[in-house]
């Protein structure tokens, strides 16, 4: 489904559903000088006005306020929520490749696996100071993401994701097998001596658990960002096209090999990163902890739980992944919270297919209606005539779906 | 030699048991065009079932043929209830579903009849001296019967696609389900025997693999099981049964070969290198090998 029209970008989550998910209800269309006159319309704010100025701001307030909030909290909570932050930006990186580009990994535990070990190693093996090791782990985890790209060429759909399988698969394998460097079955454990926060910042070995929640958030705060504009830009074009109609878009000049290669790399690049702060997050790995199968099952419920392709929908998803089994745990420890994962997970397939995010985008989609301000036609209060060429429909969902 | 045919006999049964699995993955795929992720875990769970009418002291046989019908109607309720009014949409949603019926029957399982380990009695003879020497090598009565199991399943299922109508009407909906449905094919039960059969063919899987297994029945017995079945149906070309067969032995015999030989590798890397070389083959075919192109028009 649909390469966005450009004239609706906005700051609201977007409902793109990736390859043929579908998006629900069309939101209302914003018809060029009807809108608020009827009443019945959007409320439609132009984009770089003062009100979307205030509106930001009013978010970024928002975010701050929850986050001063969260850190309050008692430790393990600080802790969780942490936990929440690094599976966020875990999501955030399959959503590049699985919502974005179309192409469905269930082997993103490896990228989060390879970025743990990379710091684990450096720092419990040859005493790195915990943060030079980010670099070094999105680094390796780009590569990895390279490599696994790179058959993507040829092979295909479910062919595909075995691929992705084998390198999910494989990676546990991999590290108890090697065993002098990574601790082998029995794990790494690292020091809390050497995860401690820098000196710089005035805290104490004791005070790691909002060193990290802080870390973290603005690591999820820079890769959502980054995200959202690397989706925005001529390559995210290409990454969405390449979803939509490969042939398509190899027909329109997009280089379909590259853009699915990169897609990779980066998506295993953000993922590694969420890896390595898992690492000093955590302290301890072993193969079988947090880095088989079923972590890659975690990070796609997730992202489907929040909203496939939608920017906040990694956030919302993560939320829910490490809450979910701890509620459904409360009332029956053990094999019953699973019962309830896989209720949900299937419900969610059902009554909400284009996730949380995506439902609450669409509700605000068909209320407000954020336009740009060369585009004045698609403003309410103008009187200017209507651009020429587009019939009223077209300036907000794509047409691509309906061909 | 003896140590290679051991090897080679141990490769064979796993394989087999790789192919059963592969097998009804494959009859899902031709039906629905999808990966069933909960291939394994709905195997697992009428294993459990089997496992639990054994401790009612009913005799073994019994057990799995209850599972069979358990399999059987567990497939068909899935594909009717689950998978039938997302399949429409796309394979991201239907994926989605089997991922939440992985997770969710592995965990009933647990929930039902605990997490320890089970002991599953062997429908056939396996005994310390239930073998028949090769060469040296001993051929043990389970080995034996899972590839009796095996030849008589493929023998079962040429019979059904060749000479019954419901064979010849899932090959018609596998082909074309449009135009089957335009034919006069109720393609809808036809779909829904398709899951069924696969959930029974499945049910015969696990019910023959955990006497084998070194994990006996428990809740992790199946997932590295249907790790490799997947890997064979992949490789054979998701849509070919025969594929599936040759997929799931070679896999099989690969592991035991490489694991035997190779140092490097050993015990603990067995599924990595299985895995690797599937991807390499893949990656020369990459509908695998005995797999259809798909022609598209655009």
């Amino acid at each position: 489904m649909g390469v966005q029209d450009p004239t609706v970008v906005d700051d609201t989550p977007r409902v793109t559903a990736p390859g043929g998910m579908p998006s629900g209800p069309v939101p209302a269309p914003v018809s060029p000088g009807g809108g608020g006159l009827t009443g019945r319309g959007p409320l439609t704010i132009i984009e770089g006005s003062r009100r979307h100025w205030a509106l930001r701001a009013l978010g970024v307030v928002a975010v701050v306020a929850v986050l001063l909030l969260a850190s309050q909290a008692q430790a393990f909570r600080v802790g969780q929520f942490t936990n929440v932050f690094i599976i966020a930006i875990a999501i955030v990186g399959l959503n590049l490749v699985t919502g974005h580009t179309g192409l469905l990994s269930i082997g993103h535990s490896a990228f989060f696996g390879l970025g743990a070990y990379t710091t684990g190693v450096l720092v419990a093996r040859y005493d790195a100071a915990p943060m030079t090791t980010i670099p070094v782990a999105v680094v390796l985890s780009f590569v990895l993401g390279l490599l696994v790209g790179l058959p993507s060429l040829r092979i295909k759909g479910l062919y595909l994701a075995l691929v992705t399988l084998t390198v999910g698969v494989s990676f546990p394998e991999i590290i108890r097998r090697a065993e002098e460097l990574t601790g082998g079955a029995a794990g790494l454990v690292v020091r809390s001596a050497s995860l401690a926060p820098p000196a710089w910042t005035g805290l104490g070995r004791a005070q790691r658990g909002i060193w990290m929640f802080w870390v973290s958030a603005a690591v999820l705060l820079l890769v959502m960002w980054l995200s959202r504009n690397l989706v925005r830009s001529r390559f995210g074009l290409g990454m969405r096209s390449t979803r939509d109609h490969e042939i398509a878009a190899a027909a329109s000049g997009v280089r379909v090999a590259r853009t699915k290669i990169l897609a990779f790399g980066v998506s295993g690049a953000i993922t590694g990163l969420a890896g390595s702060l898992f690492t000093m997050y955590i302290g301890a790995l072993s193969p079988d902890g947090s880095f088989t199968l079923l972590k890659s099952i975690e990070l796609v419920t997730g992202l489907v739980l929040g909203g496939i392709a939608t920017q906040l929908g990694p956030v919302v998803g993560a939320v829910a992944v490490v809450f979910l089994p701890q509620l459904t745990g409360a009332f029956s420890t053990g094999p019953l919270s699973g019962v309830v994962f896989g209720v949900v997970l299937i419900a969610i397939v059902f009554v909400m297919p284009e996730g949380i995010v995506g439902r609450i985008g669409l509700w605000v989609r068909r209320r407000v209606a954020v336009v740009p301000a060369d585009r004045p036609g698609l403003a309410a209060d103008t009187t200017a005539a209507p651009p020429p060429a587009p019939p009223p429909h077209s300036n907000t969902h794509n047409r691509w779906e309906d061909q | 030699m003896d140590l290679f045919l051991e090897r080679l006999i141990s490769g064979l049964t796993n394989g087999s048991i790789y192919a059963l699995l592969a097998l009804a993955l494959v009859v899902v795929f031709r039906g629905t065009g999808t990966l069933n992720f909960a291939q394994g875990e709905l195997a697992l769970f009428t294993t459990f079932v089997a496992w639990w009418l054994t401790t009612q002291s009913l005799p073994i046989w019994f057990a799995i043929a209850a599972a069979l019908g358990v399999g059987f109607i567990m497939g068909a309720l899935i594909e009717r209830l689950l998978i039938r009014p997302v399949a429409k949409r796309n394979d991201m949603a239907v994926l989605i579903v089997a991922l939440g019926l992985f997770t969710g029957l592995n965990s009933l399982a647990g929930l039902l009849w605990g997490s320890e380990t089970k002991i599953m009695p062997s429908p056939f003879p396996n005994g310390e001296s239930d073998f028949i020497s090769i060469g040296g090598a001993r051929l043990y009565g389970d080995a034996l019967g899972v590839w009796g199991a095996l030849i008589g399943l493929m023998g079962l299922m040429t019979l059904l696609f060749r000479f019954t109508k419901v064979g010849l009407h899932m090959r018609a909906v596998a082909d074309n389900a449009t135009s089957a449905t335009l034919a006069g094919v109720r393609t809808s039960r036809i779909l829904a025997i398709g899951w069924g059969l696969s959930g029974a063919i499945g049910a015969l899987a696990g019910v023959l693999v955990t006497p084998l297994a070194p994990q006996q029945l428990s809740l992790t017995t199946m997932f590295s099981i249907f790790i490799a079945a997947s890997a064979a149906a992949l490789f054979g070309g998701l849509d070919s049964l025969v594929g599936a067969v040759v997929g799931g032995l070679v896999i099989g015999v690969l592991e035991a070969m490489l694991t035997g030989y190779v140092s490097v590798i050993g015990g603990s890397l067995q599924q990595t290198s299985a895995l690797l070389i599937i991807v390499v083959i893949l990656f020369a075919k990459p509908t695998g090998l005995f797999g259809t192109t798909k022609l598209v028009r655009v």
